[in-house]
Parts: C-alpha cells; structure tokens; sequence
C-alpha cells in the first residue's frame, strides 16, 4: 500500500470524462495496482479511481494509469508531492459482517433450555458429512433435535438443516432427528417452508440470551 | 352443484371464511374455500389452515347437492364486489361460474379430494353473551406481546372455574385481568387455555353478529386438548393452543395501595395524548399528583418539552410516577369507562388502572390493567 498526498488535478479519459481540479489529495496505490484518489471527508468512495488491470506510469509532474483491458486513463497532473510511503499490510482475513451467529450459537449452548424444559446439550457444530450442524441436543424425551442458527432466517437457512437432517436420519443411532431452526428474527417464507418440513422455527432474543435486560423495568 | 343465495348472506359469509386463509399456504388447495351443498339444503363454506379453521352453515331456498373447492382469496373479493342480487354458483365440469345480475365470472375449481378435512369440534362447554365475551376479550388481548421471541406471552389465558372466566395476557411492561361470567353446561367445569391473543380477538370479534358464543374445550385432562372451538349462529371456528405455561400473574396484582386518583377518562386521554406529542420512543409521560391535581409532563431539557394540569380526585400522599405513553393509553382505552381510577403503592412498583364505581370493600373490579412505571432519573 503506498500513500502519496499531493496537490494534483485529475482527469479521467475513457467510457466518460470526468475531472477533479488542482487541490491537495490522498493518493492510494494498492498492491494489485489499483488507484484511488480521496477528499478530505467522509468514510465515502473515492472521487475517482482505476480497478485493476492497471498500470502506472510516473512522468515527471504527470502519472498515468492506464487499464490493460479497455485502455482507458486517469491522468493526474502533479503540482506537490508532500507525502509519500509504503507498507506491507499482507493478506486481509477479510470482512467480518459480525460475530452475532457465532455467539448466538454459543449462547443458545449454555442455554438450550430456551428450546424447551428438559433439553440437553450433546456438542455444537456437530459434524456431518457435508459439514457441521450448529448445535445437535436431545429433547425431554431423548430424542435427537439438530439445531440451525441464523440471525436472519432465510429460505436457504432452512434449506441447509434439510440437508442436515437427511443425512443425520440416515444414522440408526440418532435417528429420528427432529430440525429446530432458530433465528432472531425468521422470515415468513421461511417459516412456511420449515412448518411445512415439520421443522420447529424458534425465535431468539439476543438481548435475553445475553442477559442484557429490557430497557425499561417489567412486571416480573 | 349448484345454488342459489342472496348476495349480502353470501358475501358475509365468505369474507369470514376468508379471514382464516393462510396467506402463504404450504400446499396451493390450503389457499382454497371449500363450499359443499348438503342434501338438506345447506350451504357450508369452510377454510382451514391447520391452526385455524373456519366454517360457515347457510340455509338455502334453491340447490343442489355438491362439493367444490375455489381460490377463497378470489372468490372474497369477487362476492365483495357484486351487485345487491341474487347469486348464481354452479359448478360446469372443472370450472365453477358465478352469476350475478349482469355479472358472470368463471372460477377455476381445484381437487377437493386433495383438501384436509376440518378438525372436529371439541366437545361443547358453554355459553357466553357475544357482546360481552368480545370486550372482554378487546379488553386483554391489548395486552398480550407482540414478540415471537416470547411466545408464551403472545397468548391469552383462559381460565375457567364453574361459572367464572378469567382472561389475562401480558407483555412484561402490563397486564390485563378480565373476569367474567358464563353458563358452564356442567356447574364444576373446569379448564385452562393458552389462545393465540390476535386469533382470539379477530374471533370474538367476528362472532357478535349471533347472540350468543359457545365455547368447546375439554375440561383440564379432558380428551380433545390442543383445540378452543368457537360458535356462534351458523358459525363455527376452531383455534390450536398454545403451551399452556404463563407467568403466576396473579401474585403480581398488588392489593393494598398508598394512594387513589380519579380522572375524567375522556380528558386525561387527550392530556396524555397532547404531552405525549414530545415524548420521543421509550421515554415516558411523568405524572406528579398534588392535592387536587396533576401535571403531565413529557420531554426533558434538552429537547422539546410538553406540561398539562389537570384536575383529580386524589387520595394519598404525593407521588411522582412516570409511564410510556402508548400503554398507559391503551389502557385507559381499554377500561370502557368514564371515570378511570389509578392505585398507586410507590413510583417504582406496579400501578392499577380501572374503570367505573370503586366496588365494595374486598371486592375486586371485573377489569385490572397493571402497569410497570419508568423509572425516573432524576
């Protein structure tokens, strides 16, 4: 990653054009190429930019970058560099919507009694051929239940405990495996899909599970 | 098949059968009516959805005995829209066509043999004035939860001992007490229900139009749980239950109380109404009871501010307390009276709100709203 903040005026040449005039800017050189080019405010996109394939040319107070493919340009006409510098940030692990499913499932372990009174624990991400199931718990009775948690539950939420459940029914020593599918909030197609499946939909509250208590003081 | 029946009989009939529709229906008959003419010249319409079913009985003057099953949705909408004149259904093959004045439409027919046979009725209970048993139920329902993550508390409990229902539901921040009396067939019957609250309240709802409602249950252990009925002068609708766990509501009812105010119902919900303009979601309307008044108050210093007095028949000493707006409306919507009565013991514990004259000493009014206040902060 390299950074430059210079005054430069911009000037796109290609499928449109367009053209940023001459003021101090962030320059970002990405190491695929890329180059970006900033403002002063806002988490925003850039003012303009170039996606790899593309390569770089450093004239003296000019740079261009050309992309390979379709030869389009963004010409930056530089009139002061202030600041230039590199680093090494390596491979990203990538974006971490939230943690809230994985904690959903850990939470719902500690208390699988949400499910029901007399359910017990026998091991999250229980695993399965084709991947491991959330959470596989007995019922008062003893009987196998696997366990789907989603924050959203969506039709493909249900769709996966399907497959789960096929696979589990196979197994004489579990079987017969009943699906809950619990989510915080299920969407009604959803819903319809996994009533109709004869899989349980259960609600979670997040805030509950957490111990978190309701803002305002409740009657009991 | 074929029949014929007045237009407003046949659309009101319809309608109400169409209520129970599933809107997503897992199986396309499931979004169907099923209209059968019997050999004794009757009409039944009937809708299920494996919780709730529904079925009409209407006498006719002209038919002719059959069973067809239509898109319910369609068949709603189109007997909603007909002209004030007789209607004509026959059905033609696979097809059933409905004619009215100048107005014909052919409907699609789907495979009856494929649709669910209703659930029967359990077996009959008793009897309860309709008027009174649906603002009974108004009365509650307003209080259960709105929540799916507490399913337990999206339900209203009924619970009957001999001649006495009791109905109550609850959300955490209120609860709604209603008793009421009924004419059990048998003078010990007992039972216990958890209704689906929003079922229970389209359904008392619907069944005024009848005298009277039956109820069906079985007693506690009975045979038949798992299933409420309700009939009602041709009508008939039956619900599944809930799990039949509720919170012990009735140790939250405080019965001694450190202060008694009355308000003019009508004028304190417009203060409240008009305070509560400023109130942002979660913050409360505090009331301050003084002597002869109180102030209604909502907002804080950094924002808008609102302030109304308003006169009470106030009894105790001064309190402070302060409530969401929306419930404590509700409420006072739900007391069905002029004169509401507020029972305080202290501004952080559960308040009571009824209705009309104070009963007698020990006895305790028919309806009880409870109210958990918001704590102040300063």
């Amino acid at each position: 990653m390299r950074l430059v903040i210079a005054r430069c005026s911009v000037d796109y040449v290609g499928r449109l054009t367009a053209h940023l005039p001459m003021a101090p800017r962030l320059i970002l050189i990405k190491a695929d190429g890329s180059v970006s080019i900033h403002c002063d405010d806002r988490a925003f996109k850039p003012l303009n930019w170039m996606n790899p394939p593309c390569k770089i040319r450093e004239d003296d107070g000019t740079w261009t970058v050309t992309h390979s493919k379709t030869g389009e340009k963004l010409i930056l006409t530089m009139d002061e560099i202030m600041h230039d510098s590199k680093h090494e940030l390596g491979v990203d692990p990538g974006l971490q919507k939230d943690g809230v499913e994985a904690h959903l499932q850990e939470l719902l372990a500690e208390h699988i009694t949400t499910l029901g009174a007399g359910y017990t624990l026998v091991r999250r991400e229980y695993m399965t051929a084709i991947g491991p199931v959330d959470i596989l718990c007995r019922d008062q009775s003893g009987a196998t239940v696997a366990v789907e948690i989603k924050r959203r539950g969506e039709i493909d939420g249900v769709e996966q405990l399907t497959r789960y459940l096929e696979l589990l029914n196979r197994d004489p020593l579990l079987a017969p495996v009943r699906g809950v599918f619990a989510a915080q909030e299920i969407k009604p197609q959803a819903k319809v899909l996994a009533m109709d499946r004869g899989i349980d939909c259960v609600t979670l509250d997040y805030d509950g599970l957490r111990g978190i208590e309701p803002e305002n003081p409740t009657l009991f | 098949m074929m029949f014929r029946v007045d237009r407003d009989v046949l659309a009101e009939a319809v309608a109400w059968t169409a209520r129970s529709l599933p809107a997503r229906p897992s199986v396309p008959v499931l979004a169907g009516m099923r209209l059968e003419v019997t050999d004794d010249q009757q009409l039944k319409l009937s809708g299920f959805d494996y919780e709730v079913s529904a079925e009409v009985t209407l006498d006719l003057q002209t038919g002719e005995s059959g069973v067809v099953l239509v898109s319910g949705r369609l068949l709603a909408e189109i007997t909603r829209a007909l002209p004030a004149q007789p209607v004509d259904f026959v059905v033609e093959g696979a097809k059933a066509v409905v004619t009215c004045g100048t107005a014909r439409f052919t409907l699609l027919t789907m495979p009856v043999e494929d649709y669910p046979s209703l659930p029967a009725m359990p077996p009959a209970a008793g009897r309860v004035g309709s008027d009174i048993f649906a603002s009974a139920v108004a009365q509650v329902a307003t209080a259960a939860g709105k929540d799916d993550t507490l399913p337990m508390l999206t339900g209203v409990r009924m619970e009957i001992d001999g001649d006495t229902v009791t109905l109550a539901a609850t959300d955490r921040y209120r609860l709604a007490v209603r008793e009421l009396k009924w004419q059990p067939d048998q003078p010990d019957f007992q039972a216990i229900a958890m209704i689906p609250g929003r079922t229970l309240a389209d359904t008392a709802k619907s069944l005024v139009t009848g005298a009277e409602v039956e109820i069906a249950l079985s007693s506690v252990g009975g045979t038949g749980e798992g299933m409420i009925g309700f009939s009602s002068s041709g009508r008939r609708t039956t619900t599944r239950l809930l799990d039949p766990e509720f919170p012990k509501y009735r140790s939250l009812l405080p019965t001694e109380f450190s202060a008694r105010a009355e308000l003019v119902t009508s004028s304190f919900v417009e203060a409240v109404k008009r305070v509560a303009l400023v109130a942002e979601r979660n913050t409360p309307v505090r009331l301050a009871f003084r002597g002869d008044e109180v102030v209604l108050e909502a907002g804080s210093g950094d924002e808008a501010q609102a302030v109304e007095v308003l006169p009470v028949d106030f009894d105790g000493g001064e309190i402070n307390i302060a409530f969401n707006h929306q419930f404590l409306l509700e409420g006072l919507g739900a007391i069905d009276s002029d004169v509401a009565r507020l029972q305080f013991t202290t501004s952080t514990k559960p308040a009571i709100l009824t209705g009309g004259k104070p009963v007698e000493d020990g006895g305790i009014p028919d309806y009880r709203y409870l109210i958990m206040p918001i704590r102040l902060s300063s």
